[in-house]
This record gives structure tokens, C-alpha cells and sequence, in this order.
């Protein structure tokens, strides 16, 4: 059987020339704008212990940005996820990681058009979604339509304009947490918040498991990595800084929201007076526009900030869906490379040299998530169906459900990608390597084991069964999503005569020593030469005592 | 430009101290030790962040 390693094709390559700002806009641009979209469902969910809920998912996804720190710096290809778990578990194994991250993707592209609508429904009150749903839905449409036609004829935001707001996005979220905390927070109201709304443990598992979505989007390191210059160098120093702002912002705001005093006081119906983060519970429209909604009640600054964050905020989000698009579409081409899907997707469009087949089918998807998640609310009977069979659930916590299913499950794999590629692979350079290893012997060569794989798989795991169990739609139609993919899999191996639970012979090997040489990395390219190189004359050796 | 990212910095670190103070106040229970961790790790990111910058100013 032939080598099929994407690095073997002669398939165009892309430039590397994303310099080190560029990799963290990039990045930035992609997870920075999830606390936009988690910070109203986790204050929902979890009331008083929603900065725990984001303590916990921010450390199992330290972990999972340590590992795809480690995994893209060795491995700087676009792929990520799939690209690992393929080479690390096999063939099926990375079928079914791509495969949830192509969830991901689809509904990347739905939920963050979804809540950049409801952001600038804070200035343009007709696109509320709860008073006007026909509006609010048809804006969504035509924004995944119209970033879908962008994709087709090949037109992206430039890395220039990332790295613009990106830069922009850090300044206000910082300025809004430092006058935040200076002008607005209390301690008091924090730890009573905490004392006396302290969530069920039902509750406080679904805020977990919201939690994450917060910090979905690190595939954006791998597929960066593809294009930086000097990868293993470059990738472990953003990614550090990428990761700890991120788990600051979350933390900061989740602490901000509960122990703010508001600007202006809240009242309920009955006109009583309301702490903050009520505001979320039972209602979707301000869910979608949270951190609008609290930089608007910091003293003074607010005035300013309520007019601008909706605006910041729905750019970040439209860039991030855009990512949905144009993810997905790379996704399938390199899983269509790779022989897991068919070679349709990796069609590209004669004239404008892009993946429209790809981009049509997963945007087509993106679309029926979107007329799934908006039935409820355009149409009454609808909404008693959903009521009866989902316990209610509003369409941004469908699309929520599903978000968090597809994250928990990729990740899962990429941890045990990366401790099978410990111990399959010791021999690849890594330049950035997870702290905390145990050092041990596996097949007669020197490895070392991950614990941080080990804790982070136990803590994303724990988040999977977390969404399993208090995820009305997301516990059907997740695994719904997975074993339909699966089919299609098994029909697809079948018709191409290739094994459907085994791999096909890939030269690893080789293909790493292209990816080094690609990357422009040739110290390591020549590491790793010599180390496999040193451990055939091992082997020899072995096989030579032993015959 | 590097003056406004040590400026963006050393403002990471003073909110961390703030919030730190501001926490440990309150006493030293489980309620407070979130905001510890947040306080710490801003503190952590400040640091990472000046010393990087230092680097990048020595090589210049």
C-alpha cells in the first residue's frame, strides 16, 4: 500500500508569513471572542459559583492549550486535532476526532453569527431576538450566506486586520476589567453572591460544561503553525501568552459579574432590586450580549462602552465565525488528503481556487443548526414541542450544546493523541515539551510520560460526561452527529477497498522529516534524522543479540 | 509602541496586587480563593510579559 501523507502531495503549500503578533491575533481572534459568547450562559447556568465553573473548565483547558503547544510546535501542520489523533490512534480515531471538530466548525459559523447579531441588537433594538425572531433570524442567515460567498470567491480578513482587532479587543476588555474592579467591584457582594446563590450540583455541571466553550478555538494554534515562520520557536511563545489571557479574562469577568454593584441600579418586574448576573438567568436575548451588557454598568466609562463593546464585540464575533467557514472547509480538504472523507471536498473551484464544495456542504449544515436552534422562537408550536422533548431549551443553548459536545470530544482525543505520540514517537524534536513528565521505558526506547495528558484527559472527559448529562439536545444529537459520521465512513473505506478500523501504511517518518524541512526548522529536521538514525542502529543491535 | 505594552503590563500586575488585597480583606476562605488565583495569574501574565519584553529591548 502507498504512503498517503498529506506532505507526500504536490498540492500548492501556503506561505509562512505570520509573524509572532500575527500567530496571537490569530489565535486571539478565535478563542478571545468565546468569553463574548460564555460568560452570559455560565452566569445563567451557574449563578454564584460561575467563576468556579470557568476555574475548573480554564484549568482542564491550560492543560489542553499546553497540549496543543507541544503537539503543534513538534507536528506544524494544518490539520490540528485530526492531524494528531490520526497519527498518534490511527485512522479511525482521527476520522472521528475530525469529525467533531468539523461539529465545532459548523457551529462555530451558526453561534458566534448568532450572538454578533445579538450584540448589535444592543444599539439596533430591532434585531432582538425575543421580539423580533423573523428579523433576527434572517439577519443570521444572510451574515453565514455572506461570509459562505466571501469564502467561495476567496476573500479573507488579512492577518493585518486581525492583529488590528485583536489589539483593539485586548485594550477595552482590559480597560473595562480595570475599571471594573477599581470602580465597580466588590468583594462583599462576590462572597455573598457566592454564599448565598451557590448553584445544585446539576447546575454547577452544566455551567462547567458551558464553561468550555469559553476556551473552544485552540485549533487555531495548529492551523497557525502551518504558516508561521520558525513554528517550534514562535508557537510555545504565543501560545503561553494566548493561553494565560484568555483564562485571565474569563476569570476576571466571571469575578467582575458576580461581585459588581451596577452603575445603574436593576429592578425586577415587582421592582425589587436585582444583583448583576440575574439578568441572565431565563432570558437569551441578554445571554447573547453579556459582556455588553456589564461594560455598559461600569460608572462613567459605561456611557462610552455601551456604545462601543457591541460594535467590538460583534466584529470579534463575525471574524471568529468567519473562522467557522473557512476552518471547516481546511478541515475536510485535509481529511479528504487524508483519505477519511471523500475526495469531493478537496475539489477546489476552477476559477477562484477554493474549496466550494467543502464550504457549500458545511455552511448548508451551519444553516439547518440555525433553522433548528430559531424554530422555537419563530414558531409557537414549536416551541411547546421543544419544551416537551428538550425541557425548553432556547436556541442559543442549543447551539451551546452542541458547541461543548464537539469540544469535549476532540479534546479528549488530543490527549490521548499526545501521550500515544510520547510513546509512539519519542524520536520527533520537541522543542516545547508539557512539564511534569514521568521518564520510563516502552518498547526498548527511553519516553516520557505526560502527566498533564493524563489529568487534562480525566478533566475533559469529566466535562464530556458533564454535557452528557445535563444537555438535553446536545446528549442526542451529538453522538447522533458522531455515528452518522462513522456510516459515512464505513461506506466510504468500503468503496475505496481501504480497512475501516485499521490505518493505512502511512511513512511517518518521512512525512516528518518534510514538515521540518517545510517549516524551515532544519536544526530539528536534522535532530530528528539522527535520532532515527540512532534508534535503527539500537534495533539492529537488539535484533542482532537476540538472533 | 513597547512602552504601551510595558504600560499594559505593569497595569496587569498592579490589578492583580489590587485584587489580591482586596480578596485576602475579606479573610481567607474558599469564597476568596478564586479571586487569589485570578489575582496570581494576572500577576504571573504581567511578569511573563515584562520579561519578554526586557528581552526583546536587550536584543535591540
Amino acid at each position: 500500500m502507498t504512503s498517503t501523507t498529506v506532505v507526500a502531495s504536490k498540492a500548492p503549500e501556503l506561505r509562512r508569513s505570520v509573524t509572532p503578533w500575527g500567530s496571537f491575533s490569530w489565535g486571539y481572534s478565535d478563542v478571545g471572542a468565546d468569553i463574548f459568547v460564555g460568560l452570559g450562559l455560565v452566569l445563567a447556568a451557574a449563578a454564584g459559583a460561575s467563576n468556579v465553573a470557568f476555574l475548573f473548565a480554564g484549568l482542564v483547558y491550560v492543560c489542553i492549550g499546553l497540549a496543543y503547544t507541544e503537539l503543534a510546535a513538534t507536528y506544524p501542520v494544518a490539520g490540528g486535532g485530526q492531524y494528531f489523533v490520526m497519527r498518534g490512534l490511527g485512522d479511525f480515531f482521527g476520522f472521528v476526532a475530525g469529525w467533531a471538530v468539523l461539529l465545532d466548525f459548523t457551529i462555530d459559523v451558526t453561534l458566534f453569527a448568532w450572538t454578533c447579531v445579538d450584540y448589535l441588537s444592543q444599539l439596533i433594538p430591532v434585531f432582538v431576538g425575543s421580539t423580533h425572531p423573523w428579523t433576527h433570524f434572517t439577519v443570521v442567515l444572510l451574515l453565514i450566506v455572506g461570509l459562505a460567498v466571501l469564502n467561495i470567491i476567496g476573500v479573507r480578513e488579512s492577518t493585518n486586520f486581525n492583529g488590528f482587532v485583536s489589539g483593539l479587543d485586548v485594550v477595552s476588555e482590559l480597560s473595562i476589567l480595570m475599571l471594573g474592579f477599581l470602580f465597580a467591584f466588590s468583594p462583599h457582594i462576590l462572597v455573598s453572591n457566592m454564599t448565598h446563590h451557590w448553584p445544585t450540583t446539576y447546575q454547577l455541571m452544566l455551567g462547567i460544561s458551558y464553561a468550555i466553550i469559553s476556551f473552544v478555538g485552540l485549533e487555531s494554534i495548529s492551523q497557525a503553525a502551518e504558516e508561521t515562520q520558525r513554528p517550534a520557536s514562535i508557537i510555545p511563545r504565543t501560545s503561553i501568552a494566548l493561553i494565560l489571557t484568555i483564562l485571565i479574562f474569563a476569570l476576571a469577568y466571571s469575578h467582575l459579574a458576580l461581585g459588581m454593584r451596577p452603575w445603574h441600579p436593576i429592578f425586577d418586574d415587582h421592582g425589587h432590586p436585582m444583583q448583576f448576573w440575574q439578568i441572565f438567568p431565563n432570558n437569551g436575548d441578554n445571554q447573547g450580549k453579556a459582556v455588553a451588557l456589564l461594560a455598559a454598568q461600569i460608572p462613567y466609562f459605561g456611557a462610552i462602552a455601551a456604545l462601543y463593546v457591541p460594535i467590538l464585540g460583534a466584529v470579534l464575533l463575525l471574524i471568529s465565525s468567519n473562522s467557522g467557514v473557512f476552518g471547516s472547509s481546511r478541515i475536510a480538504y485535509a481529511m479528504s488528503s487524508n483519505d477519511l472523507l471523500p475526495s469531493i471536498f478537496k475539489r477546489v473551484h476552477p476559477k477562484f481556487r477554493t474549496p466550494v464544495i467543502s464550504i457549500v456542504t458545511f455552511c448548508s449544515i451551519a444553516v439547518l443548526e440555525l433553522v433548528f436552534a430559531a424554530l422555537p422562537s419563530l414558531f409557537p408550536g414549536a416551541r411547546q414541542t421543544y419544551a416537551w422533548l428538550f425541557r425548553g431549551e432556547s436556541g442559543l443553548d442549543f447551539l451551546a450544546d452542541l458547541y461543548a459536545f464537539g469540544a469535549a470530544t476532540s479534546y479528549s482525543f488530543v490527549f490521548l493523541a499526545l501521550i500515544a505520540l510520547r510513546m509512539k514517537d519519542p524520536f520527533s524534536p520537541r522543542k516545547f515539551k508539557i512539564p511534569l513528565n514521568v521518564p520510563m521505558t516502552y518498547r526498548d526506547e527511553k519516553i516520557e510520560f505526560p502527566i498533564v495528558g493524563v489529568v487534562g484527559f480525566i478533566g475533559i472527559f469529566a466535562i464530556l460526561i458533564f454535557t452528557l448529562l445535563t444537555h438535553p439536545i446536545g446528549r442526542v444529537a451529538g453522538p447522533l452527529w458522531v455515528v452518522t459520521g462513522i456510516v459515512l465512513y464505513f461506506f466510504y473505506r468500503r468503496h475505496r477497498g481501504l480497512p475501516v478500523f485499521k490505518s493505512q501504511t502511512h511513512d511517518w517518518r518521512t512525512a516528518q522529516v518534510q514538515i521540518l524541512k517545510h517549516a524551515g526548522e532544519l536544526e530539528l529536521m536534522d535532530e530528528c534524522i539522527a535520532n532515527n538514525k540512532a534508534a535503527d542502529e539500537r534495533r539492529a543491535a537488539r535484533e542482532a543479540v537476540t538472533k | 509602541m513597547i512602552a504601551f505594552r510595558y504600560a499594559l503590563a505593569a497595569l496587569m500586575v498592579v490589578l492583580g496586587f489590587t485584587i489580591i488585597v482586596r480578596m485576602l480583606a475579606m479573610g481567607l476562605h474558599f469564597e476568596e480563593l478564586t479571586g487569589l488565583v485570578l489575582g496570581g495569574a494576572m500577576i504571573g501574565l504581567g511578569l511573563h510579559r515584562i520579561s519578554l519584553l526586557r528581552r526583546i529591548g536587550e536584543k535591540r
